[in-house]
């Protein structure tokens, strides 16, 4: 269908032209990098003082930088091309004068999503670049040739999770009758998904599931010991401890940034708190699979919720 | 007129009811109407009226509630998409895209009709000639005037070479030069045998173009045909004002007109008498006139305007409801 390419490249010029995009990319992408590594290099320097082990290899001292500032830089990126995407076209009238051409409108949104598809990936890409390049640079440790089969997986997967937002973001802009509104709702939605959740998540876990049996004495004087339990409760305390886990991760898998994050722990070789060196790049992608299905879906369901909402709509 | 007429949009019990929250707005009534091939053709109506909405149901961008339609044969509901191929249509509150050059933008528009793009250029360089844009062609639309985008509106309904084109309140925003280049590209483009259809609730701007009008209010059709048949329609209804120019005894003249059949008044003015009469009595008038060595310098039917019947239907139309 030509008129599908015809409105993704002109939406996609749109895009990189757009001082939104360039600025995101530009400042985003530096300033959230050398914080992140400012932050990692005061963790190092205060666990050498102390004397806990660090992980090595490249990827083990910037695994966690890139991570991280990916996963505030993919959504934000996805939410900021996809908030006006059809309430952006209405408020102008572009929509309606596109609309009386002889396009379907499936076309339309279609065509909006294979730009952001690629704009996206643009993004993403450079900003995963000037990270590793960055962390090259401030950590003097250069990757293996693994590192980067690693990392161009890392980047895939930070494109899917940014197109996701993206879903969820043109979605909203398709309902929503003014693009103040889907703004409001999509950047609310995330932080919801990456503040409120993870915490809601470790409340109703610890309600449910109070951990007992370990009893912290203060004697007077300001000692402090803990009385050591006993086998029976030790095995107690660790069943509780896993249904905790079970219920906050029930929880958080609500939230597309939890799957990212699994995925990115797999591909990457980290673990929360430690290395996990042991998983091969194979061993790594079929234990993120049912993260990254969640993902496509994401994508695909807002995708095809976009379109049904966006087909049965008044144009104007 | 013996020819059968071709109709390039029929309607059959169109309806559109919009829903917003608890209440629904009837916005087009079991509306039955016929466009004629190459007839310039008047969409009249006061604002609410329901024009757009129809104009939209007709181009596919909103879907009836009920009843169908047809446009240059094809069906609104199913074949929309064919329809907007050949439809340059004109949308209420249609924009541009404003970083971009009008040329860029109509280059846009010409991509998703599918005109091969080594027509486009000069297509697009001769449709901006048409509207008189060919001069800016190289500006952003941000720098337009209100009257330069709607003529840059009309170019983007001009690019697929239509031969229907349905234009919502087109003069909106274009000053009196604008607005006579307009109609002489209306005219114009008439003349190349297409079909216009104007909606406005300015009558004066565009009605004196139409061959055919339909006034509209409150989402049904109170009166539609070709414009002179309405006009005498509406003359042997409200009737004929005689205005005659005399020299001699006005008096006279005057009593003597007041005994005819069909006259229902006669008044006397400066050198002049005003009759008001069911039937047109020039003739009867000029020869009792003759027969009392009356001269008459002039005599002339004052015709009803356009805006005489606007207000006699749309009055009529009120007062019923
Ligand atoms: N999306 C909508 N939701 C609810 N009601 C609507 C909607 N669009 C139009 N209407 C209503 O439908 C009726 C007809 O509106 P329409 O715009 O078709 O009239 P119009 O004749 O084009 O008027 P104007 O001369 O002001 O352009 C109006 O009462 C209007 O309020
Ligand atoms: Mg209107």
């Amino acid at each position: 269908m030509p008129s599908v390419y015809t409105v993704a490249s002109r939406e996609f010029s749109d895009i990189i032209h757009s001082k939104r995009f360039i600025i995101l990319v530009a400042v985003f992408s530096i300033v959230f990098m050398v914080g992140m590594a400012s932050i990692y290099l005061t963790v190092l320097s205060m666990a050498q003082g102390l004397g806990i082990a660090m992980p090595t290899g490249f990827l083990g001292r910037a695994a966690s930088i890139i991570a991280s500032s990916m996963s505030y830089f993919a959504p934000i990126v996805g939410i900021a091309l996809g908030c006006d995407a059809i309430s952006g076209e209405r408020e102008k009238g572009t929509l309606k004068t596109i609309l009386a051409q002889p396009i379907y409108r499936d076309t339309f949104i279609t065509g909006k999503f294979i730009a952001a598809i690629l704009a996206v990936s643009i993004a993403v890409s450079i900003a995963s670049l000037v990270n590793v390049g960055g962390s090259i640079v401030i950590l003097g440790v250069t990757p293996t040739s693994e590192d980067i089969a690693r990392l161009a997986l890392f980047i895939v997967f930070s494109i899917l999770y940014a197109i996701s937002y993206y879903g969820i973001a043109i979605l909203l802009s398709t309902i929503a009758r003014r693009t103040t509104q889907s703004v409001i709702v999509s950047v609310t939605l995330w932080a919801i998904f990456t503040f409120a959740i993870p915490i809601i998540a470790s409340l109703v876990a610890y309600m449910y599931r109070p951990i007992t049996g370990i009893e912290i004495i203060q004697r007077p004087g300001g000692n402090v010991t803990i009385r050591r339990p006993s086998p029976e409760e030790m095995q107690r305390i660790i069943e509780q401890t896993r249904a905790r886990a079970t219920i906050t991760e029930a929880i958080n898998s609500i939230t597309p940034n939890y799957h990212f994050t699994k995925i990115i722990q797999y591909i990457l070789g980290f673990m929360q708190g430690g290395l996990n060196q042991s998983l091969s790049i194979y061993q790594g992608l079929v234990s993120a699979w049912p993260n990254i299905l969640v993902l496509v879906l994401v994508a695909c369901i807002t995708l095809i919720a976009s379109y049904m909402v966006f087909i049965r709509q008044e144009a104007r | 007129m013996t020819s059968i007429p071709e109709y390039v949009i029929e309607t059959y019990g169109l309806t559109k009811v919009y829903r917003s929250g608890g209440g629904a707005v009837v916005a087009v009534d079991k509306l039955d109407f016929t466009v004629e091939k190459s007839s310039i053709f008047g969409l009249l109506g006061p604002n609410g009226a329901g024009k757009t909405t129809l104009l939209m149901m007709l181009t596919g961008l909103t879907l009836p509630t009920n009843g169908s339609g047809r446009v240059l044969g094809y069906d609104i509901v199913r074949e929309s998409r064919e329809i907007r191929r050949r439809v340059g249509f004109l949308p209420e509150g249609f924009g541009f895209y404003e970083h971009l050059t009008a040329e860029q933008n109509l280059e846009y528009i010409a991509a998703l009709n599918d005109i091969p793009k080594p027509e486009r250029r000069k297509r697009i360089e001769d449709i901006l000639s048409l509207v008189g844009l060919y001069e800016v062609k190289n500006r952003r639309v941000s720098s337009f005037s209100r009257g330069m985008k709607q003529r840059l509106g009309i170019a983007q309904a001009l690019i697929k070479d239509p031969e229907l084109l349905l234009l919502d309140e087109p003069t909106a925003g274009l000053d009196p030069e604008g607005s006579r280049a307009f109609k002489d590209l209306v005219l114009k483009l008439n003349s190349e045998g297409r079909t216009i259809v104007l909606s406005t609730h300015l009558l004066f701007e565009v009605g004196p173009l139409c061959s055919s009008i339909a006034i509209m209010n409150r989402g049904r059709i109170v009166v539609q045909g070709r414009v002179k048949d309405l006009i005498s329609k509406l003359m042997s209804e409200v009737g004929y004002k005689i205005y005659v120019e005399v020299r001699g005894d006005l008096g006279k003249l005057a009593s003597a007109l007041t005994g005819m059949e069909g006259v229902r008044g006669v008044r006397i003015g400066v050198d002049s008498l005003y009759v008001d009469s069911t039937r047109d009595i020039r003739v009867d008038i000029v020869k009792i006139a003759s027969d009392m060595k009356v001269e008459i310098s002039s005599i002339r039917v004052e015709e009803p305007s356009l805006e005489d019947l606007f207000i006699r239907y749309y009055r009529g139309e009120a007062s019923n409801a």
